[in-house]
């Protein structure tokens, strides 16, 4: 239907008087398609990545960039511009002091949080990672109430994750540390926490996965298994479907907070940067010890991990349960008073890489799913969107990025991989093709089917 | 078998005990009365003070739907809104909390509404206490 409107715009001799009008209809009828709820996504994504609350010109985006997988790690954090807003404390003289650690920041990927009070500045803060932000939608919720941030608590007001924006804004967007609204930055609107919660809520995967997948490769599988068997790997407990949620078999308790002794490990690089780095009690004031779970499928492109960014590859965050800190933890003792020999976790180096690469297929396969998805939405654009079509596009790029990243870190599916940079190419192309997008870009999606394929059995 | 189900039985009681997630109610102290989100106009109780119990470690508050008294515990916060006067707000105590000021109480359990989790009192500029005039 509307390759026939275009075909008009093209041809004919009314093609002339018709244009205008035509194309005005089509941006019309495009604005008509889009339902409340899409309006209400793409306004937060507007807010998201643009808007600065009147501060020191920092945005949601500048911690959660689109195309580092919505958080900062040291090799991203060097791309950037020594203005960028992600520094202002090294360029505005009112947050010189206790406001950011630049060398923690820029070396670790840490950002500065007063999660127990804005009293006694140069003592009392923590350094944190940036949590992504995918698959919000089904990590947040817990019969406790919502969980948010680091330590499940990271939202002002009633807590929510629509909450969550306006004590980021006090919290990262000031331009002094007076902290005073309306003039070093301003609140967001009652509008603006809508369009923000929904634009989060947008973000990745809307569902959990279904495991046992029927994986291909041999140590992705046995990985799984691992993962899911309760008496060895025991992950599933606490992310059950390698999602952010537990299951200790009695039916799911939501997202829940745990004390896995990640503080207690040794030689963190934080720490051992000789910078002041407090200890991190975690879930309120005074903390319990404890920290929120995040989800899995998105964990091995998003690394450093752990909320102190202590672990920087996937295979040491899992050899993180396997040792000392995690087993002598609350969280680690519990696993163990629930073990018929009194063992929490205890994994072999082969295992350990097992599940990892378990992780590292998942997630791969989570961002050929979202590349479909983009690819298949850039094509539903037509030539009066070619822009949108082509940043849609870009999107599908960075996830196809993401996926050869996960799988060659883990030296996994080198014909998936193939495929992958086939699809690349295409995408490329169709990004800049003005005539033959649609084809390009349904022969990219073609690649991503036949990588996906190589990594899972076709249902 | 039966240690697997303690251990579980263990854990479920665990994580049911841990208490209601509270907000991170650090950056609560510089949100101005009336205006945290999804808190004011919703739970919270918006009035003026009409007396303070500190023996009792009370306070009444007069709201739209008359005089209620609220309960202060240890764990209860008190924050003085100077944003109206352009000056960064404060930690506050009891001693802050006088006859007559304009405060916002959030309650611990939004449906007993008896527990304060945290006090917004609107004081003056000189961040000392503005009694009424």
């Amino acid at each position: 239907m509307e390759r026939r409107v275009r075909g008009r715009l093209a041809v004919g001799p009314e093609g002339v008087l018709r244009a205008p009008v035509v194309a005005a209809c089509l941006v019309i009828l495009s604005a008509c398609n889009a339902s409340p709820s899409q309006d209400l996504v793409a306004k937060g994504r507007q807010i998201f990545f643009n808007e600065t609350f009147q501060g020191n010109g920092r945005t949601c985006g500048t911690c959660h960039p689109a195309e580092n997988n919505l958080t900062l790690d040291p090799a991203f954090i060097a791309t950037l511009a020594p203005n960028d807003p992600l520094f202002v404390a090294e360029f505005n003289p009112d947050l010189r002091k206790n406001f950011e650690n630049p060398r923690l920041m820029r070396q670790f990927g840490l950002i500065l949080e007063n999660l127990d009070g804005f009293v006694d500045l140069d003592k009392k803060f923590v350094m944190r990672g940036v949590p992504h932000m995918l698959g919000l939608r089904t990590s947040v919720d817990s019969p406790q109430g919502p969980r948010t941030g680091w330590s499940g608590d990271g939202a002002p007001g009633d807590g929510s994750l629509r909450s969550f924006a306006t004590g980021a804004v006090i919290q990262h967007f000031t331009k002094t540390l007076n902290r005073i609204p309306g003039q070093d930055f301003r609140l967001p609107t009652e509008e603006e926490l809508d369009a923000i919660e929904a634009f989060s809520l947008s973000l990745g995967r809307q569902q959990d996965l279904a495991l046992p997948l029927p994986l291909k490769g041999i140590v992705p599988k046995r990985g799984q298994e691992i993962f899911l068997d309760n008496s060895l790997g025991k992950c599933n407990r606490c992310h059950a479907n390698a999602g952010a949620t537990a299951n200790f078999g009695a039916g799911s308790i939501g997202n829940a907070n745990f004390n896995t002794g990640v503080e207690n490990l040794p030689d963190q690089p934080a720490d051992l940067s000789g910078e002041l780095n407090p200890a991190d009690d975690g879930f309120r004031t005074p903390g319990d010890g404890t920290f929120n779970t995040p989800p899995l499928v998105e964990a091995a492109e998003t690394g450093p991990f752990f909320h102190n960014n202590a672990i920087e590859t996937i295979e040491g965050a899992v050899a993180f349960y396997d040792g000392e800190a995690f087993n002598s933890s609350p969280a680690g003792k519990l696993l163990a008073a629930a073990d018929p020999d009194g063992v929490g976790i205890e994994l072999d180096g082969t295992q350990i890489v097992a599940i990892a690469a378990f992780l590292r297929v998942i997630n791969a396969l989570e961002n050929i799913r979202q590349s479909v998805e983009l690819l298949e939405s850039s094509r539903s654009k037509g030539i009066a969107h070619r822009a949108e079509a082509k940043e849609l596009i870009t999107r599908s790029l960075n996830e196809t990025q993401d996926s050869i990243r996960v799988l060659e870190g883990g030296g996994l599916h080198p014909e998936a991989v193939a495929h992958l940079r086939e699809a690349q190419t295409f995408a490329k192309k169709a990004a800049r093709s003005l005539f033959f997008r649609d084809r390009l870009t349904k022969q990219a999606i073609e690649e991503q089917n036949k990588a996906r394929v190589q990594l899972v059995e076709s249902s | 078998m039966r240690k697997l189900l303690a251990g579980i039985a263990v854990m479920g009681l665990w994580l049911a005990c841990l208490a209601q997630a509270h907000a991170q109610q650090m950056t609560e102290m510089y949100i101005p009365i009336g205006q945290s989100p999804g808190v004011s106009g919703k739970s919270s109780l918006m009035g003026a003070i009409e007396s303070v119990n500190p023996q009792k470690h009370t306070l009444a508050v007069s709201g739209p739907s008359g005089i209620q008294e609220i309960l202060l515990t240890d764990r209860t916060r008190i924050w003085l809104d100077r944003t109206q006067a352009r000056l960064p707000n404060l930690t506050g105590t009891l001693a802050n909390l006088h006859k007559g000021l304009k405060v916002e109480v959030k309650f611990r359990d939004a449906d007993q509404k008896r527990v304060a989790e945290w006090i917004k009192v609107q004081v003056a500029e000189s961040g000392a206490p503005a009694r009424k005039p």
